[in-house]
């Protein structure tokens, strides 16, 4: 099963991009995630959409739903190829170069001026987003989000690097949290886990 | 490919497994009752489940595919419909109940009878309904019982008169839902633990509710939280009454010469053609896919749709709104403790006070911002990407709670549900086209319990306060009602007072379909006692079991 999607010079950008979208500082940030190996594997087939609950490996896909993820996973590749090759043409427009070869704020102001142009989808206060609407920008945006901070199962998030940046206590692994030995009580209000503490494991 | 043998007729089918269709099951099957249960999604075990936030919020492993299942959505009949995923519902066996959290407040004694209490509202379809609170209450009591509901009696000030105690003590308090309780208790406002569909204690030989992060919108891998899939389906199946059949999707329910209704018309998982045979019929698919499955279903008797002599199937609907006011705070409140929504609730603008200008009020209560696990979580307004978006997370995560309503929009006869004339879903059949447009009255309450949201949190000493007001009814809570109104007059109803068609002496709803008026509370527990109350006559007319 293939575990990628981009080409090295693709590859290279969306990993630049990402880089801009969630930089390091004095935290780690995309590239020390993993970001890029989480969407190329998400954009390599249909080997990568649905981890096992239990951890143990990935769903296979059947039936419907293959085909409706594969319809899927079609057009967010189209949306990358064009948006990817917008992002050189624009960089060589102004500066001459690559859009991986320009030094940081210039991406920066790349970006700046795509989301500008495409609008940033906002924040869905229930709801999730349907992924096939979105465009180049917001896209990647979303999938930087979700390579920093999802199950690190799913290639991203590498040592649980987006968790501790912003302090989410996350499971070891999806297994803990099939098992029911995950638990966030001790993070309700002081005193609350003890009073019921006969009643769960783990605490 | 050879053709299965037509199955033998049954006593009932329920359309739909989730949870006022596993209700009913449950009532009908321990009085004896046969059913047959035609569910169109999967019958999904707690070994499917799992804390992963990445398949669940955001890859439709929950949700529906909205490719396979889109809906439309325009704001009047003059404007272009066009595709949007609203008011999605999971569709399987459990429904909402699967993914939800489960806030299980009642409905009060004003609710039914909106109309008298707040007159005439220019505009709106406003209705009382034909059965009182009186009619409910010990159904409600049965539904809290039969799932471990943990609450605390008299907590609520605004609540009508309840004839038992909850069966468990609330769930533990968490930090966000503290800093609640101060905002309330500064202002004098009223506040309490809110009913959850939760054990906070071992309860009728269940373990207590494993307090994870991965609850809200996440199914539960151990099985200890309550919901049509852990409660009312295993109940069902027990009495060996319940033939639950998941993956089968009802196309049709065909007429006998009579105008009764004689089978629904099935595709099952192979694909193939089943016609199913019963003597009675109930729809529990959801306000907005029943209004549809009537509304496909066609006959010379019917020519608008099954019992649409009226023109009212799919009318009058109703979703809420979900919407927050969200507040930073000095020291930590992790609010994605217990999935964000281990809460606490006021009633104290939830009853109609003429001084405000609008018709009646909401359910105000906290959680975390949107769903607060960390590729979701965002706070509103803040920039999407880059270094200062990476400082929001960081200095955030943490800290932030919303203290989030669902507004209780006004029923219209223009707002409704009907078969979308070019888009349809993966089997080929016409999706449901939402035509919705708020009315003012939904607006202006929407921003008066965002305020009061705010009120608490400055109350509650929040550092920053931003609200978020809704502007526009986007389903964005999954609740939905009133597509099917019960009522005493047929000029003005679908169903009777007992959720029997008017014109069909063999069809009932018991859904959100029959709600008359969304209230301003989280509809489910309302819809299942319902149920119950429906499944209970059914019993009742048909005598004792054979």
């Amino acid at each position: 099963m293939p575990d990628t999607f981009f080409d090295p010079h693709q590859r290279g950008t969306v990993a630049a991009a990402m880089a801009r979208i969630i930089p390091t500082d004095d935290t780690p940030g995309a590239t020390e995630a993993g970001c890029i190996d989480f969407l190329d594997r998400y954009l390599s087939g249909l080997g990568y959409i649905y981890a096992k609950p239990d951890g143990s490996g990935f769903e296979v896909l059947e039936g419907r739903s293959a085909e409706a993820w594969h319809r899927r996973i079609e057009t967010m590749r189209q949306t990358y190829v064009e948006g990817l090759r917008d992002l050189d043409a624009r960089a060589r427009a102004g500066h001459g170069y690559d859009f991986v070869d320009l030094a940081a704020d210039r991406q920066d102001d790349i970006l700046r001026a795509i989301a500008a142009a495409e609008g940033a989808a906002g924040p869905a206060l229930q709801q999730t987003l349907t992924e096939v609407d979105l465009g180049f920008l917001p896209l990647l945006v979303m999938h930087t989000r979700q390579g920093f901070y999802a199950d690190p199962i799913y290639g991203g998030n590498q040592g649980q690097v987006g968790w501790k940046t912003i302090g989410f206590p996350g499971p070891a692994s999806l297994a803990e949290v099939h098992t029911g030995r995950y638990t966030t009580l001790q993070y309700f209000a002081p005193g609350e886990a003890e009073k019921v503490k006969e009643f769960h494991h783990g605490l | 490919m050879a053709s299965k043998p037509k199955p033998q007729k049954t006593d009932v089918v329920i359309i739909g497994a989730g949870a006022s269709g596993a209700a009913a099951a449950k009532v009908l099957c321990e009085a004896g009752v046969n059913v047959v249960a035609l569910e169109k999604g999967p019958w999904r075990k707690k070994e499917s489940f799992g804390g992963d936030e990445l398949a669940n919020i955001n890859r439709y492993n929950l949700w529906p595919d909205p490719i396979l299942n889109p809906r439309t959505w325009r704001e009047s009949e003059a404007d272009a419909a066009r595709t949007e995923l609203f008011c999605p519902v999971p569709q399987m066996v459990g429904g909402g109940t699967v993914h939800w959290q489960g806030w299980l407040p009642r409905f009060t004694e004003n609710d039914f009878r909106l109309r008298t209490v707040a007159g005439d509202v220019p505009g709106t379809s406003l209705a009382d309904w034909p059965i009182s609170y009186d009619d409910l209450e010990p159904y409600y009591l049965k539904v809290e019982w039969a799932f471990g509901v943990s609450g605390r009696a008299g907590a609520n000030r605004f609540e009508s008169r309840r004839s038992g105690d909850y069966p468990c003590p609330p769930m533990p308090m968490s930090r966000y839902a503290a800093k609640f309780h101060q905002g309330c208790a500064a202002l004098g406002w009223n506040a309490f633990p809110t009913p959850q569909a939760a054990l906070s204690r071992p309860f009728n030989g269940r373990r207590a509710t494993v307090v994870s992060a991965f609850a809200q919108q996440h199914g539960d891998p151990t099985g200890t939280r309550s919901s049509a899939l852990n409660v009312f389906v295993p109940d069902a199946l027990a009495t060996g009454k319940y033939d639950l059949r998941p993956d089968c999707y009802v196309r049709e329910l065909a007429l006998d010469g009579r105008g009764r209704i004689k089978s629904a018309v099935y595709q099952d998982a192979d694909g193939d053609t089943i016609e199913q045979e019963a003597d009675l019929f109930i729809l529990a698919c959801g306000a907005v896919e029943t209004a549809r499955l009537m509304l496909l279903s066609k006959s010379g008797r019917f020519p608008k749709g099954l019992a649409n002599d009226s023109d009212l199937v799919g009318r009058n609907v109703t979703f809420h709104e979900y919407s927050a006011a969200v507040g930073t705070f000095e020291d930590p409140v992790y609010a994605w403790a217990g999935g964000g929504y281990v809460s606490a609730s006021t009633f104290q603008h939830y009853e109609h006070d003429p001084s405000r200008g609008f018709v009646s009020g909401g359910h105000i209560a906290v959680a975390g911002v949107g769903i607060p696990l960390p590729i979701n979580w965002r706070m509103p307004g803040t920039p999407s990407w880059g270094a200062a978006a990476k400082r929001v997370d960081r200095d955030y995560f943490n800290h932030s709670l919303a203290v989030a309503m669902a507004l209780h929009d006004m029923p219209q006869h223009g707002n409704r549900i009907d078969l979308d004339d070019e888009v349809t879903d993966d089997w080929g059949l016409p999706v449901a086209r939402v035509t919705l447009k708020p009315h003012r009255n939904d607006l202006d309450q929407g921003r008066y319990l965002i305020d009061r949201a705010a009120d608490i949190l400055e109350a509650g000493s929040a550092k920053t306060i931003q609200k978020v007001y809704a502007d526009r009814v986007t389903g964005n809570c999954s609740h939905q009602h009133g597509t099917a109104r019960m009522g005493n007059d047929p000029d003005t109803s679908v169903l009777d007072k007992w959720c029997r068609a008017h014109a069909v002496d063999n069809l009932y709803v018991v859904d959100g379909s029959p709600f008359p008026t969304g209230t301003g509370a989280n509809p489910t527990l309302t819809i299942m006692a319902n149920a119950w109350r429906v499944a209970d006559e059914i019993v009742a007319r048909r005598g004792a079991p054979k």
